[in-house]
């Protein structure tokens, strides 16, 4: 009840603080783990080189696979807040289905990267113009790439 | 606009936005197929007219296990305004007809006035807006330009400084288009400008159509308060 309450409320009494300040934003990675060497991590879902203006149009009203993307950005960003189950097994659900074809059975780990504006001046906030930084935030246990199941 | 005209011009755009958001999702898993077949019935039952109270009350118990299956909202802000339009169009016919009824459909209507209002407030009193670097930092390394090519905008300092006051002068202005019914309409007009350009560089497509079904109930209020 008290769940429920607590998932209500935000939408009740919603704080529209769009974009209120630029957060370090989270980039899902994925890597195949062989036993040696050290990782290569590929992003996971990389967005596009570029988009037609047709396709912007037709996103409009057919745009899955970027919400799902969007959604995952919120996975990420409440595991940097307070990791939970949730928000890992869901990464970890679409990571696991995406790769199932091409690396059947295959050994794989995900982690989630920051990017930020550098924090350069005393308070700790980002300063103008300061140049990228990124950190590693959460690094899953390895899994197995399979197909998903309905449960 | 009478409030029996905007609350169905209402139920109208939210069920085809819901639908719109459950076409995407059931192309998904199939456990998200099972979730969001249930919604897309009872929104073709919402278009048809046909018990409209209960099929309200209904989408909205189904809301509650969609929130707790994504352990809140799957689309941050458009998934919270398509709800919060779900629930005040619940409560407004739940309400016997009067001052009960009219406040809940009002309460839409004032949320959308302060999602553009506070969203101009917060940016204002930000440095980083004021000086054009936040909304440079969205392009160069956020989340949501939809493509590689767009990150090359956070280079443009003066035109994404002039975008930058744009945004959180109309945002900030907003309600003042409540004086005038032609205002209102006009701003209206620019506020879906602006979530259509959010749309086709951030791809946040679900915006568009939750907040266009969201402007009959500020059409109504302007009407209930100002009457010409």
């Amino acid at each position: 009840m008290l769940k429920t309450l607590a998932l209500i409320l935000p939408v009740v009494i919603p704080s529209w603080r769009f974009f209120q300040t630029v957060e370090p934003s989270p980039r899902v990675q994925w890597a195949q783990l062989h036993g040696h060497g050290t990782p290569e991590w590929q992003e996971f879902r990389p967005r596009p080189q570029a988009v037609t203006p047709l396709h912007c149009l037709l996103r409009l009203f057919w745009n899955p696979a970027w919400n799902d993307t969007l959604f995952l950005v919120s996975c990420a960003e409440r595991i940097q807040q307070r990791p939970t189950d949730h928000s890992i097994t869901e990464i970890r659900r679409r990571v696991r289905a995406h790769l199932a074809d091409d690396l059947p059975n295959a050994v794989l780990q995900f982690r989630l990267i920051f990017i930020q504006r550098e924090q350069t001046q005393g308070d700790g906030t980002p300063h103008d113009g300061g140049g990228l930084t990124q950190h590693v935030v959460f690094l899953s246990a390895p899994f197995r790439a399979t197909k998903e199941t309905l449960k | 606009m009478t409030l029996d005209s905007a609350l169905r011009a209402t139920e109208i755009l939210l069920a085809l936005a819901f639908l719109q958001q459950c076409a995407e999702h059931m192309a998904g898993s199939p456990r998200d197929r099972l979730l969001f077949l249930p919604r897309a019935l009872l929104c073709l039952l919402l278009l048809a007219d046909l018990q409209t109270s209960l099929v309200l009350g209904a989408l909205a118990l189904h809301s509650l296990i969609v929130l707790h299956r994504y352990a809140g909202p799957y689309n941050g802000g458009s998934d919270r305004m398509g709800l919060l339009t779900l629930y005040c169009l619940c409560l407004a016919h739940i309400l016997p007809p009067g001052i009960g009824r009219e406040t809940a459909f009002g309460y839409l209507g004032l949320q959308v006035i302060l999602s553009y209002f506070i969203s101009g407030q917060v940016k204002v009193a930000n440095t980083s807006w004021r000086s054009g670097q936040a909304l440079r930092d969205v392009f160069a390394f956020s989340a949501y330009p939809i493509s590689e090519n767009l990150r090359v905008l956070a280079d443009r300092t003066h035109l994404l400084w002039v975008v930058s006051w744009a945004v959180m002068l109309f945002e900030l202005a907003f309600p003042l288009s409540l004086l005038h019914p032609a205002a209102l309409i006009l701003a209206l007009i620019v506020a879906a400008l602006f979530h259509l350009a959010n749309a086709c560089l951030f791809g946040l497509n679900r915006f568009v159509w939750f907040w266009l079904a969201a402007y009959p109930s500020i059409l109504w209020l302007q009407g209930r308060i100002t009457p010409l």
